[in-house]
């Protein structure tokens, strides 16, 4: 049996780390989350020389073991407690050369809790841009490590990394900084009293905020003839030990780091002075957007119209081999369609993705940020917001988790209750369907009509998310304060395989999330829309043709006529036609009511019920758009999809909190089902009341 | 295949998928230890 050694890899944010685990890795790697507690954890194999197996866990970035926040926590609790499956027998720092002054401060406090660790130094091939060199053979002495000079841009270092990994048992466990030097008579008493514990880790214990879990602070205060000292003083010592460590980082560094400025070739002040630029900053920003919407719209039709056709090939080609029953009309009536209502979105949620992770990579989404704060402080919001506000454009929930770093309690409850107005990737397939279908093909300086609806769909979203936080930040009475950091990185070409796994991710996430249920709607839909009570759906043929009697109808149009009296009659057409007095001032019929309804499971849901609705017991196998242009309006007369009845649901489905699981964490994350209740009355009420003035004014 | 046989793997399927509904949006999931209230718990 080969043998498996635990590998932790640590670094500050922004240091590639993600990209070294990548490189390390390749696809040996699963996403899961830590127990407990919803700070993703990333985790892969790494087949090392000599038949060694290495289990490396991507740890959350943190710029040192003193805690702030959740995220931190995580590694600090991994790395106090032994007993813990994936404890490290190596960690692994990760460091950006143009940062390793900052980035050393993680490294020494990890090498004090004397576990053997290696300094990795990142972006190896930027030393000769920016004019720095290295004296490796003096860093490794000084830092008692072993270096590896690393570039995954340029694929350089890995194998000598690997190498030093499987080394491990060589690397010395001999601390940087003595933590006794900045408090020699507290720390002397701490030694009397706990003879058998490492100094550093008592330290950390003592010192942080954090719950840890099995590292209890409580047992340290819980001993009687030992008396810790004040928050205040402990903040203090901290202070000291942090001044005390870069005192120790920059002696190493004097002599380890030489940076010529004049050899540096930097076009990053440039870039930043245009990208972050009161003015042009935000037309540049709204150019990229602009491109990326036509893009998604320009890119993705041909392998769209591909899928949908398919899907309706399939649904044909199986009805036709398998024998009639009940089990055939399930997958060719409820099953295929139904999952075809999400497969056929997959290559415009990948160009999505694949644009933000690329705006992510290249380092431009934090001057995105940094740019935003600017608006955002205007409505009682701070930057840390925009993170939540742009990562709800993939889903609500991550982002919604992702506001557990603002600090201030009203900014973060803010934050939770708009989030839900960005335009998430699940209303992408409602927003691209209805488009499709009410707004027409033309261009306006190169742009087309259906990119640009899209975009504004996008704008409003976060325009109402925005003038909501005003709105909450004047009527909620909860003072708090916080402070805005933002590391800029640098500018980098993105990396082709951090890019692939981010799209893949992401798509898979997206497919498989709400696939499950899309697949067991449909099944239940095609159930309520297959079979009813009674006998107006019992008798229906007999009664459509007493009714039609006489009037001379084809076989087609009297077949026609009996389909969608069953349907009408069906469990699913008697619950539509029960809310549509409620709809139908909106112009939607009971058909849209009910994947109105059902979308509540998952916004996506709503394109996968209708092709349901709309495929049972129908004989022509049609794609999903040409089914739903030309559904009439049984009221009205006319294509039921019309501008009017189109707009409406658009804005419908911007504001309504169409999402069972976002409310769910709303109310986690509050621990009150307050706030998740007001929010949903709230933004449906707001929705219902647009999406009717809206089809008031256009029908 | 005959009309029992469809009927069952039909039936089947829609059992299957009504009971993973439920399972998914109302199956209660156990709490977590600690979260912030309506004020700040300073867990953050």
């Amino acid at each position: 049996m080969s043998k498996q050694i635990n590998v932790a890899l640590i670094g500050n944010p922004n240091t590639g780390k993600t990209s070294v685990f990548n490189a390390l890795t390749g696809l040996n790697q699963k996403v899961g989350n830590y127990p407990g507690i919803t700070v993703e954890k990333k985790e892969g194999v790494c087949k090392l020389p000599r038949g060694v197996k290495a289990h490396i866990i991507d740890l959350p970035g943190t710029y040192s073991l003193n805690a702030s926040s959740l995220d931190e926590s995580v590694v600090i609790e991994l790395l106090l407690n032994q007993n813990n499956k994936d404890f490290p027998d190596i960690a692994v720092v990760v460091t950006d050369v143009e940062n390793l002054k900052r980035n050393l401060l993680i490294f020494t406090q990890i090498k004090d809790l004397q576990i053997p660790t290696i300094l990795v130094i990142n972006m190896a091939d930027r030393m000769s841009y920016k004019g720095i060199s290295l004296d490796i053979e003096h860093l490794e002495k000084e830092l008692q490590t072993k270096i590896a000079l690393v570039s995954t841009r340029k694929k350089q270092g890995i194998d000598e990394l690997k190498q030093l990994i499987s080394n491990y048992k060589d690397v010395s466990v001999k601390p940087c900084l003595d933590i006794a030097s900045i408090d020699v008579t507290y720390f002397e008493n701490l030694k009397k009293t706990f003879p058998n514990q490492l100094m550093y880790k008592l330290w950390l214990v003592i010192t942080q905020d954090v719950n840890f879990g099995k590292v209890d602070r409580n047992e340290v205060d819980a001993v009687a003839d030992f008396k810790t000292k004040t928050n205040a003083d402990l903040k203090r010592l901290q202070q000291k030990e942090t001044i005390k460590r870069y005192q120790f980082i920059n002696n190493v560094l004097k002599v380890g780091q030489t940076i010529d400025v004049t050899q540096a070739k930097d076009l990053r002040t440039k870039f930043d002075r245009i990208l972050t630029h009161k003015f042009w900053g935000y037309i540049i920003f709204f150019a990229i957007l602009l491109l990326i919407f036509q893009a998604i719209y320009d890119w993705a039709t041909v392998p769209m119209d591909f899928i949908d056709a398919s899907f309706a090939s399939l649904s044909e080609w199986l009805a036709n081999l398998l024998p009639d029953g009940a089990f055939t009309s399930l997958l060719t009536e409820g099953i295929i369609p139904g999952l075809g209502g999400i497969v056929i979105f997959i290559p415009q949620i990948a160009f999505l993705f694949l644009f933000i992770s690329i705006l992510e990579e290249s380092g431009y989404m934090s001057r995105v940020v940094f740019l935003m704060d600017r608006v955002m402080r205007r409505f009682g919001l701070s930057g840390k917001s925009v993170v939540p506000l742009i990562s709800g454009t993939a889903c609500a929930i991550p982002a919604i988790m992702a506001t557990r770093n603002i600090e201030s309690w009203k900014e973060r409850l803010i934050t939770i209750l708009v989030t839900p107005f960005t335009t998430c990737s699940a209303r992408l397939p409602v927003y691209l369907i209805i488009i499709a279908l009410v707004i027409p093909e033309g261009r306006f300086l190169g742009l087309s009509y259906q990119a640009l609806t899209l975009m504004l769909l996008y704008l409003i979203g976060f325009g109402t998310a925005v003038i909501s936080a005003y709105i909450l930040n004047k009527v909620l009475q909860i003072k708090s304060k916080s402070f805005f950091v933002v590391e800029m990185p640098n500018y980098k070409l993105p990396l082709f395989k951090n890019v692939v796994l981010t799209v893949v991710e992401k798509t898979k996430a997206f497919v498989f999330g709400a696939g499950k249920i899309i697949l067991a709607i449909s099944i239940v839909l095609w159930f309520l829309a297959s079979y009813g009570p009674g006998e107006q759906f019992n008798n229906a043929e007999e009664i459509v043709k007493t009714q039609f009697a006489s009037q001379n109808l084809s076989d087609e149009e009297l077949q026609n006529k009996i389909t969608s009296h069953k349907l009408e009659h069906s469990f699913i057409g008697i619950t539509g036609r029960a809310i549509e007095p409620v709809i139908r001032p909106l112009g939607y019929d009971w058909k849209i009511g009910i994947a109105i309804v059902s979308s509540f499971a998952a916004r996506e849901v709503f394109v996968g019920t209708l092709a349901t609705i709309y495929s049972v017991g129908s004989d022509d196998e049609e794609t999903i758009k040409n089914r739903m242009a030309g559904e009439v309006n049984p009221i009205l007369g006319g294509p039921l999809f019309n501008f009017a009845s189109g707009i409406s649901l658009l804005l419908f489905y911007a504001f309504a909190m169409q999402c069972m699981s976002t409310l769910a964490v709303v109310k986690r994350e509050t621990n009150s089902w307050k706030w998740p209740s007001l929010q949903l009355a709230l933004m449906s009420s707001f929705a219902y009341i647009v999406a009717l003035i809206a089809f008031q004014l256009l029908k | 295949m005959n009309t029992i046989v469809q009927n069952i793997l039909a039936f089947s399927a829609v059992g299957l998928a009504v009971a993973f509904l439920i399972k998914k949006f109302f199956w209660k999931k156990s709490k977590p230890k600690k979260a912030c209230g309506n004020e700040d718990c300073g867990c953050h």
